[in-house]
């Protein structure tokens, strides 16, 4: 089978700092692949670099098989539609109200008429169970809540993966389990995702693989049983411990 | 009792036809200068170095040169080059780009305030750079920039009492033109004054009134 996207060779610079060094990873249909490491491994700026936010300084993304041209402006819209990105501090439209936030980019983008868009919107915060919230303006959403509206408006736009950064790491702990229940029910829909994140029960039960990153390098991956219990390398080992530990005591 | 008269009969009438004029350049200049401001604000920000070099030169020069010589450049400067302006569109045309330079720069400052992740999440949705500033950025600054820019059109209430200096005989002009007749400038000045304070309160009212309705959003 084909991989749906393929990340070669990518490398990226802020200055003199090397923030990805030769990475590289391909996705099936309906992976789910778990980014884990350090902060400042590089996860959110892998994330950021597929969908070209920030832009790789060389290394090529293919998403089913075409190249991506980041100096095309609008293969890259085109591009972007069809990968769902998912914020740790959710991005919400701040003008908009919950529904407004999801049908912009369907009117806007995808060129769908305003009646067509609203019954799209509505149907995608049922599907995050929001659909009382539809009036609501972000100020007036709490975290848990933004967030699954963020991912709501994502999926609106039938994304072909999603790329999720660290989605539960602004949250307060009572309001992670909502969030998570709609990633969970999302990949047992079968939707291709890379996920980065610190919750790591949630991420084994979950995860295809898991890669651990540290300083910009992909350092190992394997399906979870590997990385949290057998990892070769003594730094995977480590962070592994840590984090496991961390979790259990909690 | 003559005073009264006089105020009823000749004063009121003719300053309301001043209010009528002062009223016809306002409402056009604000509307000009605002959207004029959003655009060049937007340049600012937006814009390649050389747009950006082009909007720092006028807000500096609209800025710098004091409103009445600018009106004085329009309305006498250019009838010297052959171009004839009405004392009206001099006027219009002076208050527009002079608040405009001023709004400007409030919109540059509400749109760099704007947090980086809305732009983010519009571009990782497919929108292009300018839907964007558009749909995205705009609509957010423009809350924002509210107060300042309501600041500036009250201000362009009372600045357009310069018009009379260019022979567009509005409010004050009236007003001068009375007083210097009846040398009664207390009471004639003193109704100009009034006749702006309501003005500038109906003005700061509908600003104030825009701006709650805006701010429901942002709570």
């Amino acid at each position: 089978m084909d991989p749906i996207l393929s990340v070669e060779n990518l490398y990226k610079q802020f200055g003199d700092r090397p923030v990805l060094s030769d990475v590289s990873l391909s996705i099936n249909a309906g992976e789910i692949k778990v980014l884990i490491g350090p902060s400042g491994a590089g996860k959110s700026t892998l994330l950021q670099s597929i969908n070209y936010l920030v832009p790789p300084d060389s290394g090529r993304i293919l998403l089913e098989g075409r190249l991506v041209n980041g100096a095309d402006k609008r293969a890259l819209c085109g591009y972007r539609q069809q990968v769902g990105m998912i914020f740790q501090d959710f991005n919400l439209f701040d003008h908009l109200n919950a529904v407004s936030n999801i049908e912009i980019a369907l009117i806007r983008v995808k060129g769908l008429h305003k009646i067509a868009a609203r019954q799209r919107a509505m149907a995608e915060l049922d599907r995050v169970g929001l659909t009382s919230h539809a009036n609501h303006y972000p100020a007036e959403l709490s975290g848990g809540q933004k967030q699954r509206v963020s991912i709501a408006r994502a999926l609106a736009m039938d994304p072909k993966i999603m790329l999720l950064d660290e989605p539960t790491s602004a949250l307060d702990p009572e309001l992670i389990g909502e969030v998570l229940s709609v990633i969970g029910k999302l990949g047992q829909a079968g939707m291709t995702m890379i996920l980065a994140t610190h919750q790591i029960a949630f991420a084994r039960n979950l995860a295809t693989e898991m890669i651990f990153m540290e300083a910009g390098k992909i350092v190992e991956q394997g399906t979870p049983d590997v990385i949290l219990n057998h990892a070769c390398c003594v730094r995977t080992r480590e962070f592994c411990s840590s984090i496991t530990d961390l979790t259990s005591n909690q | 009792m003559e005073e009264i008269v006089y105020i009823q009969h000749t004063v009121f009438p003719a300053l309301m036809q001043g209010l009528g004029v002062s009223i016809l350049l306002i409402l056009p200049s604000a509307i000009c200068g605002i959207c004029l401001g959003v655009v060049t604000g937007t340049l600012h920000v937006y814009g390649s170095p050389v747009t950006r070099f082009m909007v720092n030169g006028y807000v500096l020069i609209f800025r710098g040169f004091p409103l009445i010589i600018q009106l004085y450049i329009w309305y006498f400067g250019l009838a010297r080059i052959g171009i004839f302006l009405s004392p009206y569109t001099a006027s219009v045309l002076g208050f527009s780009l002079c608040s405009a330079a001023y709004h400007s720069e409030y919109i540059r400052g509400a749109l760099l305030s704007i947090k980086h992740g809305q732009a983010l999440a519009a571009q990782a949705l497919g929108f292009t750079r300018i839907q964007t500033i558009l749909f995205i950025i705009l609509p957010q600054a423009m809350r924002r920039a509210l107060p300042g820019c309501g600041n500036e059109i009250i201000y362009l209430i009372k600045y357009s009492s310069l018009a009379y200096m260019v022979t567009c005989i509005e409010l004050t002009g009236k007003a001068k033109i009375l007083a210097s007749a009846s040398f009664k400038y207390i009471e004639v000045f003193m109704i100009v004054g009034v006749i702006y304070l309501f003005l500038v309160t109906l003005a700061s009212s509908l600003l104030s009134r825009l701006e709650k309705g805006w701010g429901r959003c942002f709570l």
